[in-house]
């Protein structure tokens, strides 16, 4: 069925204002095909009658296989390119500046919601090429964490099939991917850098030992909490920061309302938030 | 350096042109009628038919999707009284500067260079709107017409310009920090020297003048951040124009000025209002096609 474009702005701002997912109108149709699953699985006949379903109090178990239908789950390397460019254009050399400038060379990062680990391993492949330039002689610690100890497992393999790697540069490719049967091996230089935990972002306790990274990427992730746990987490990531850090969330996800003390740091194609 | 050497060295570069681009007179002759008590609309299209261009544009302007008229409008007249005379005039504005320059191809595209500009005035409308500045118009024309300079680089030093442009694309420099480096002088000051020559009222040539530098704005600051955050917002959103650039809202002194004006603002959800002008951009572009089509 046909999404027509008053239920469409309806469902995007229910959405928006439940999750802080932003659907823009060149996502429609992507929604509109989206939705007619769940609406098949709910018995929903109308676009509208979805809509109240979300909005009875069945609704928030409903919006998690919503969301689900909608992140697919899937997740690859160089996902987000914007972000990428950002961090390498300007973020990076502008923090790795402020710390030489105090005597630090150590640098952290943190992919929470880590999941097979593709994040970590395209951000330790960036900068593993800044190696004999920007960031000689650092140390470099980034740290992957995901409450699903399978994914964690996949992550450490470091085994991936050609969905995930479609989106690598040839430049990272040739010298970091070896193909293998079709499946790909990321070289032990990626792995290095980087480690896996199992981590439940809601354990406080735990949380609280997180400390000092420089940036933090955790994307489509708080999409599945509600305001007062996203709110709870984010001040975590904020603590979890270093002074100058950087906190990056998935496209088209939002802030707004969770956390005020974040500034937005906007670049093209998209905003980061620094501490 | 210092803006009064830089605004020399402007009048010195514009001097030397003797064939800069003029507005052409009907638009003018809109504007001082539109500025009278009790004009009548049919007076407005009358002067407007004479000019056959302009006519076309504005037709062509008001059927695009930006205007969303529920059926296809064939009639100036009734273009006019669907857009209600406070719109006349930023039509009028628009279309004639459009005319000014479209038969020169200069270094940037001309595309890219109206896109820029229409996006710069589509955000400084909304952004007025938001903060509740007087005059929504006013707001729409000084976002169109605040790089106005960066025609006459674009047009009369087109291989320097290109250089420049080419020096800075993919990094985090300021398009106008590499005019002041290379040319000694601005895209505002220069566009401040156009802006005279066509004896624009002060509050657009403050705009131009200091886009990038609201807080030295006497007459509308204002405005001036309007314009200068609206520039901002639109240039994370488009690739083919000035550098890589970036910005921290909260440290940019238009922002400053904006709160101070408006406490409310500190509310506004910029996220959203991110995500509702990523959506807003094609329409931009296509009203910029809609008018370039209409010489026919």
């Amino acid at each position: 069925m046909s999404i027509s474009d008053k239920d469409f702005e309806q469902l995007r701002d229910f959405i928006y204002n439940l999750c802080g997912m932003y659907f823009h109108s060149t996502k429609k149709y992507f929604l509109e095909s989206r939705l007619s699953r769940r609406m098949e699985a709910t018995g929903t006949k109308t676009h509208m009658d979805y809509y109240q379903f979300l909005k009875s109090p069945r609704g928030a178990e409903e919006l998690k296989y919503l969301m689900d239908e909608i992140t697919t789950n899937e997740t690859y390397f160089f996902r987000n390119v914007p972000q990428l460019n950002a961090l390498e254009t300007k973020l990076l050399p502008e923090i790795v500046e402020a710390k030489s400038r105090m005597g630090f060379r150590k640098l952290r990062i943190w992919s929470a919601g880590s999941s097979s680990g593709e994040e970590a391993y395209t951000l330790s492949m960036i900068l593993l090429e800044k190696r004999a330039t920007l960031l000689k002689d650092w140390i470099i610690e980034i740290v992957g964490t995901d409450i699903n100890e399978t994914v964690i497992a996949q992550a450490k393999e470091g085994v991936f099939n050609a969905y995930s790697v479609r989106n690598i540069p040839d430049l990272y490719k040739r010298k970091y991917i070896k193909e293998d049967n079709g499946k790909f091996i990321l070289s032990p230089e990626v792995k290095k850098f980087v480690t896996f935990n199992k981590l439940n972002l809601y354990d406080d306790s735990k949380m609280i030992f997180m400390k000092s990274f420089d940036f933090i990427f955790c994307a489509n992730v708080l999409i599945y909490f509600d305001t007062a746990s996203k709110s709870k987490v984010v001040q975590h990531f904020y603590n979890n920061l270093q002074p100058y850090g950087y906190f990056f969330v998935g496209q088209s996800e939002s802030l707004h309302g969770v956390n005020d003390k974040f500034k937005t740091v906007h670049f093209p194609g998209g905003f980061t938030y620094k501490k | 350096m210092d803006k009064l050497e830089m605004i020399a060295k402007a009048e010195q570069l514009v001097g030397k042109v003797d064939d800069l681009p003029t507005i052409p007179a009907v638009a003018t002759q809109v504007l001082q009628l539109l500025d009278q008590p009790e004009v009548q609309i049919e007076e407005v299209a009358d002067l407007m038919l004479s000019d056959q261009v302009m006519t076309a544009r504005v037709m062509k302007m008001i059927n695009s999707p930006v205007y969303k008229p529920g059926h296809r409008i064939s009639s100036l007249k009734r273009a006019l009284v669907y857009l209600g005379l406070r719109h006349i005039r930023e039509v009028a504005l628009t279309t004639s500067f459009i005319s000014a320059f479209d038969e020169k191809s200069g270094a940037a595209g001309i595309g890219t260079f109206w896109e820029h500009s229409f996006g710069v005035g589509m955000v400084s409308k909304i952004i007025a709107e938001k903060i509740g500045y007087i005059d929504l118009e006013r707001a729409y024309i000084a976002g169109v017409i605040h790089d106005i300079g960066e025609v006459f680089f674009s047009n009369y030093l087109r291989d320097e310009f290109q250089q420049v442009m080419d020096g800075i694309k993919d990094k985090p420099v300021k398009l106008v920090d590499a005019e002041a480096e290379h040319f000694g002088t601005t895209h505002c000051e220069i566009g401040l020297c156009m802006a005279r020559k066509w004896n624009f009222p002060e509050s657009y040539c403050e705009v131009i003048a200091y886009h990038h530098t609201p807080t030295e704005a006497t007459i509308d600051p204002v405005l001036c951040a309007i314009v200068n955050l609206a520039d901002l917002f639109y240039s994370v959103r488009e690739l083919n124009y000035g550098g890589w650039v970036s910005f921290n809202l909260y440290e940019e002194p238009s922002w400053q000025i904006l709160k101070s004006m408006s406490p409310d603002l500190v509310q506004l959800d910029i996220e959203r209002f991110c995500y509702e002008l990523d959506d807003a951009i094609p329409h931009v572009k296509n009203l910029v096609t809609s008018i370039f089509n209409s010489q026919e």
